[in-house]
């Protein structure tokens, strides 16, 4: 085992939230150290395709997933140097107040500590930093004024265009999408090219990944990203009273330690628990920060409902943003649905691609053969779709739970446990999910 | 990644080949090319291979042309984290090969079941039709491995993949594939 020096912070994770701190504590002075468990990205290893694409997610999975509604963290999550955040679809909207206030507005749920004027100004911070484009007083429809974007919102294309008219028949205002890309140049990065390619990566840095943000200023600032680190376990010292460092296995799989005098765990929702749940000793038998049973319970997610359309027209669904080009708060209120309890975002416009699970082949699951040989042909240039994100409150049956079964480094894997409430799915279900096409896994 | 995994990388993501051994030789070639040019198998048998060029064809026409068994055979043989196949993103535990054979095996099985002992490669084009589109609904009876369902979902991928998830099925459907900026500027 090699010999590490001890540094002032170790942060497990370099995606969207580790590199974050890396960067604040790095410019800070501290003596700063990422391990990622992936491979080390570079912006020209982002491909534009769906089938290489696929090399910056993750691979198999640690987790088994279980429950009615399994967390399908595949497609959305990180492998490597960026995290998930390198291949994100940037939209960027906003918690709103009444998020804040669940329990004291609707007696469900719980309130946070915070409010959201506590949180609006890094809203404002981030946006400058990362750069994002949009509108924001069109927004202030459904919030409380703040500080405009440092960008004028994304260009737009038919494929998004083309609802608002359907959108203004129903009462649902959509206003500019708020986006972490460059819809003009910004602090050095170019302006987007809209070739739809985002959801794989964005090579020229117009989208604001981990890679030309919060970790090149990390970088910059001196902070040490060493990738195929992968961690198992969070040391504490023998009295079990302080965290002292963390356990690794470095690319070559040998076991390191890295002492710190601060620990960040910025992996991810599942990945975190694991690792403290793994950190158990015979002081903290339970798992590390476990003392309240808590650890790897209330797991939360969201599901995302697609509508969709092919238009006579030329939709030009192969252009554009993955993210959105408009968005709506206007269902966003806690008792907007009849049907059930919960907020519902909505967006509309999006570049789409042939394959991968976004792809428009997957539009319609139940075609094979001839028949989606000739959807193929009848989407290629009129297919679109409008999507809704619905909310689910916290359920301390949604959990993490590790397994017998371990890795390669005898770290034990983990199971996923997840449902969605009776209100979370008939929201889902009044967003137009109902007669789609399920999976079982 | 180092500097000698990306240039491979880079080499074949450039033209959308993957890298094959020929004659003990590692060459890249397209999918396509790499059928058309009976390249053997890593990993897959004969009889296995058969069954994915049926199931795919069935599935997505031209997936077999379009080689999407030399597109099973070298992601399987490549290390998981290489693996540029849906199994991956759909949480298939490696070593994805335990999932294709558990999946080959369950459609031939049932296939020789309800079909007076033919395997699915050997059903008429109608039948694999109908047998598909029973799998799909997990409705086939005795149905043994991993579900009908998601059989049908990672094996469709994969033919999607084959013929519309490259530059040429972008070109067959007329939609321009814009890719980025070359990423090549380090080469």
């Amino acid at each position: 085992m090699a010999a590490n020096e001890k540094v002032d912070v170790v942060i497990v994770g370099a995606g969207a939230s580790g590199s974050v701190y890396a960067a604040v504590m790095a410019k800070q002075g501290k003596k700063v150290v990422v391990l990622e468990q992936g491979p080390d990205w570079q912006l020209s290893d982002l491909i534009s395709s769906d089938i290489w694409g696929r090399r910056v997610k993750p691979a198999g999975g640690p987790f088994t997933l279980e429950g009615r509604n399994p967390v399908s963290y595949g497609f959305q999550g990180g492998w490597g140097v960026g995290g998930a955040a390198l291949h994100y679809f940037a939209n960027f909207p906003r918690l709103l107040p009444n998020d804040f206030k669940i329990k004291s507005e609707h007696g469900r749920a719980q309130d946070w500590p915070i409010s959201y004027q506590d949180v609006a100004p890094y809203y404002d911070k981030v946006a400058r930093d990362v750069g994002v484009s949009g509108d924001a007083r069109a927004e202030e429809i459904w919030r409380p004024a703040g500080q405009p974007y440092p960008m004028p919102p994304m260009k737009t294309f038919r494929n998004g265009q083309v609802w608002l008219k359907g959108f203004e028949a129903v009462g649902i205002r959509m206003v500019p999408a708020a986006v972490g890309m460059n819809s003009t140049d910004y602090k050095g990065r170019p302006a987007c090219i809209y070739d739809g390619w985002c959801h794989v990566g964005c090579p020229i840095g117009a989208l604001a990944n981990p890679l030309v943000t919060y970790l090149a200023d990390a970088k910059k600032a001196g902070a040490e990203v060493r990738p195929s680190s992968t961690v198992t376990r969070v040391l504490t010292n023998s009295q079990g009273s302080r965290v002292t460092g963390v356990e690794y296995y470095d690319h070559k799989k040998e076991r390191q330690v890295q002492e710190a005098s601060v620990v960040v765990l910025a992996a991810w929702a599942a990945q975190n628990p694991r690792m403290l749940l793994n950190s158990a000793t015979d002081k903290h038998a339970k798992g590390l920060a476990n003392s309240n049973g808590l650890v790897g319970k209330y797991m939360m997610t969201h599901f995302s409902s697609g509508t969709f359309a092919i238009f006579d027209e030329d939709v030009e669904n192969h252009m554009g943003t993955t993210g959105a080009q408009y968005m709506s708060y206007d269902r966003y209120g806690k008792t907007s649905h009849k049907e059930g309890f919960g907020s519902s975002f909505i967006i509309a416009g999006a570049a789409l691609k042939t394959s991968g699970l976004g792809g428009f082949a997957n539009a319609r699951l139940d075609l094979f053969g001839a028949d989606l040989q000739a959807f193929m042909k009848r989407a290629a240039r009129g297919f679109t779709r409008i999507a809704a994100f619905g909310e689910e409150l916290p359920n301390i049956e949604n959990r993490i739970e590790l397994v017998s079964d371990k890795d390669e480094f005898g770290m034990p894997l983990a199971k996923i446990i997840h449902n969605y409430d009776k209100d979370a799915e008939a929201v889902w279900d009044a967003k137009g999910s109902t007669g789609n096409y399920r999976i079982d896994f | 990644m180092s500097p000698i995994e990306r240039r491979d990388f880079m080499k074949g993501a450039a033209t959308g080949a993957l890298a094959f051994t020929v004659g003990g030789v590692e060459v890249f070639l397209t999918t396509r090319e790499a059928r058309a040019q009976n390249v053997p198998f890593r990993l897959l048998k004969a009889g296995e291979a058969e069954t994915i060029e049926a199931l795919g064809e069935t599935l997505v026409p031209g997936a077999r042309a379009a080689g999407i068994a030399h597109f099973i055979d070298q992601q399987l043989s490549v290390p998981p984290g290489e693996a540029l196949f849906e199994a991956r993103i759909l949480n298939v535990r490696p070593p994805y090969a335990n999932f294709y054979r558990a999946a080959i095996g369950a459609v031939d099985k049932a296939s020789q079941t309800l079909n007076s002992g033919r395997r699915f490669a050997q059903l008429n084009p109608s039948e694999q039709h109908d047998f598909v589109d029973t799998m799909r609904q997990n409705k086939i009876q005795g149905w043994q491995g991993p579900g009908g369902s998601f059989v049908y979902l990672v094996l469709r991928s994969d033919a999607v993949d084959v013929v519309y998830g490259t530059v040429e099925g972008y070109e067959a459907l007329g939609i321009p594939y814009m890719p980025h900026i070359a990423p090549d500027k380090r080469w």
